[in-house]
């Protein structure tokens, strides 16, 4: 009995120090988050805040003006316009790549990583700067050489939804072809050896054979990616909503929209509950999918 | 005869769309790659190419003596060094202990650690501030090499108790029915086999904390304590159009450690990225 109870305690000790990390830096904050959104914090009230109870939530989900909604509306949006896309683009391009004959696919599989290879906020800057950037980006160049007029690409909320999206698209397609890759490979050639011989059409063996057998494979990623993309920042915040240097565009996802009004207007109050908000949704979204569950054996 | 002509053409056109795709895909970074060698500021030349116009090193050598930019590296390489070897020594005994030992609590925290995960650290950044504050942890490399560890800490743990369950106790208990003792079992024999899976998760961390700049430039007043990932940020934000090149040949600098190491293990990378479910 002491033997056991002595195992229990140096288990304790040995996994301490990273437990008690978490704690400090992962639990313990989104629990203070919780009791901040309780209250009025703001540049103004640093030590006199007051509790207000529920007010913060309400006006986040109950008060249209305050801009929660809209944007995440917006997200819901950003995130299924994604997803529609790189789905359909990946698996086309990792079709195409699988394709018999083709022999130089590992030289082509090569470069399309870079994207993926890349520190993601340096590709975001280059593309702001050498891309999208109205002076000396290429769009603009490219306008010019052709005799149109310039444009500023960010500056309206659709085409910075769709600069933002194009970005995100040439962040994230490298993964998810490399993911429908393997998983086409996966696939017995045997089964459409037998189905060309019954006649069956390139769509009809995507239908009833490629789709059903990559379903399963790819559906972690594919849910992982979903989850990263509706929490998306990095894109919007360094292309449109740099402090200081806002492009002029309204487009926020639920994240930029908490950073914000937590470091730009200060409301911390408000902000605090949007953060509690958007954890709700992920823990209903992740008991949905039963991530984690699943993960432990 | 006719099948194979045809069989031809659309192969040709098959090539002809994956080099024209890879070329499009690049073309951000082979912009930038220009730009860097370029002497004269491009935007101000109306034609437009991939090969510099007048070939030049200064921007690069602006890169490397640059007061600025080798203090940024220096604070870059001591935060990513010591925030490297604080996770592994917390993480790597905590991993084995999960994956092998069964105690009160296990199970739960387990499963409560990936979704508290799921919890964007960007939004408990005001929390962490206030937190830290009082600590005299702000504007202070400590303070951010707890906070990066701490980041890092749930997904070095799950990955590297996921690899740990793969090892098989038959060959630990092998050795100790030849007499090694614990510490021996887990130096001499665990750790070697787990070698990849330490040295993938010790990447992971590294490069994270490379690319961090939101938590960097937070909690970090004064460019000289700034890290490479915050500074490149700065740089951006304030001065850009004079210094675009010089900016472009920063990104190229910056970018390569991380490059060559993807490419060196991208096989582990894909395998540790999408094993149990948890994403860096």
């Amino acid at each position: 009995m002491k033997k056991r109870a002595r195992s229990v305690l140096v288990s304790y000790l040995v996994s301490g120090p990273s437990l008690l990390l978490i704690a400090l830096i992962v639990v313990f904050p989104i629990i203070y988050t919780f009791f901040i959104s309780l209250t009025n914090m703001s540049v103004y009230h640093w030590f006199d805040f007051t509790l207000i109870g529920l007010d913060n939530y309400w006006r986040a989900l109950f008060v249209f003006d305050s801009g929660f909604l809209s944007a995440l509306l917006a997200t819901v949006l950003w995130t299924a316009v994604n997803m529609a896309i790189q789905l359909v683009a990946a698996f086309l391009l990792a079709s195409a790549l699988n394709v018999k004959k083709l022999r130089l696919r590992k030289l082509y599989k090569t470069l399309l990583m870079f994207p993926w290879a890349m520190p993601g906020y340096v590709s975001i800057l280059l593309w702001k700067t050498g891309v999208f950037n109205s002076e000396f980006g290429l769009l603009n160049q490219w306008m010019e050489a052709l005799g149109r007029e310039t444009m500023r690409w960010l500056s309206t909320d659709a085409s910075a939804f769709v600069c933002c999206t194009v970005v995100n698209l040439w962040l994230a397609l490298p993964f998810m072809i490399m993911i429908m890759d393997g998983a086409l490979q996966s696939i017995d050639s045997s089964y459409y050896e037998s189905a060309i011989l019954d006649g069956a059409s390139w769509l009809e063996r995507t239908r009833y054979i490629t789709l059903p057998s990559i379903r399963p494979i790819i559906a972690p990623a594919v849910i992982i990616t979903v989850f990263t993309t509706f929490k998306q920042f990095d894109v919007v915040y360094l292309l449109t909503q740099q402090m200081g240097a806002r492009t002029g565009s309204n487009f926020h996802t639920i994240l930029t929209y908490a950073y914000e009004n937590a470091f730009v207007t200060n409301n911390y109050g408000y902000s605090s509950a949007i953060s509690i908000i958007i954890f709700v949704l992920m823990l209903i979204f992740s008991a949905r999918f039963k991530l984690g569950g699943e993960a432990e054996r | 005869m006719k099948k194979k002509t045809r069989e031809r053409l659309g192969l040709a056109a098959l090539n002809i769309f994956f080099i024209a795709l890879c070329f499009v895909t690049l073309i951000p970074i082979l912009y930038a790659l220009s730009v860097s060698f370029s002497g004269t500021n491009s935007l101000l030349s109306s034609d437009f190419s991939f090969i510099p116009e007048d070939f030049t090193l200064a921007n690069y050598v602006e890169v490397f003596t640059g007061e600025d930019i080798m203090t940024w590296f220096a604070n870059s390489i001591l935060l990513a060094a010591a925030t490297v070897l604080i996770s592994l020594a917390v993480s790597v005994p905590a991993a084995y202990c999960f994956s092998r030992r069964r105690f009160p609590g296990r199970r739960l925290v387990l499963r409560w650690l990936v979704l508290l995960n799921s919890f964007p650290a960007i939004l408990s950044m005001f929390a962490v501030y206030r937190l830290l504050q009082p600590l005299g942890l702000v504007n202070h490399r400590l303070g951010l090499i707890i906070v990066y560890t701490g980041t890092m800490a749930v997904f070095s743990l799950w990955n590297m108790k996921g690899y740990f369950d793969t090892i098989p106790v038959d060959i630990e208990e092998a050795a100790r029915m030849d007499g090694a003792t614990d510490l021996q079992v887990v130096t001499r024999i665990v750790m070697p086999l787990a070698k990849p899976s330490v040295v993938v998760t010790a990447l992971m961390v590294l490069i994270y904390v490379w690319n961090e700049y939101i938590y960097a430039t937070t909690f970090m007043t004064g460019e000289e304590n700034y890290t490479l990932a915050a500074g490149l940020y700065a740089l951006q934000a304030t001065e850009m159009s004079g210094s675009w090149p010089v900016f472009a040949a920063a990104s190229i600098v910056v970018s390569l450690p991380v490059l060559i190491i993807f490419f060196l293990c991208q096989k582990h990378m894909t395998s540790g990225l999408t094993a149990g479910g948890v994403k860096g």
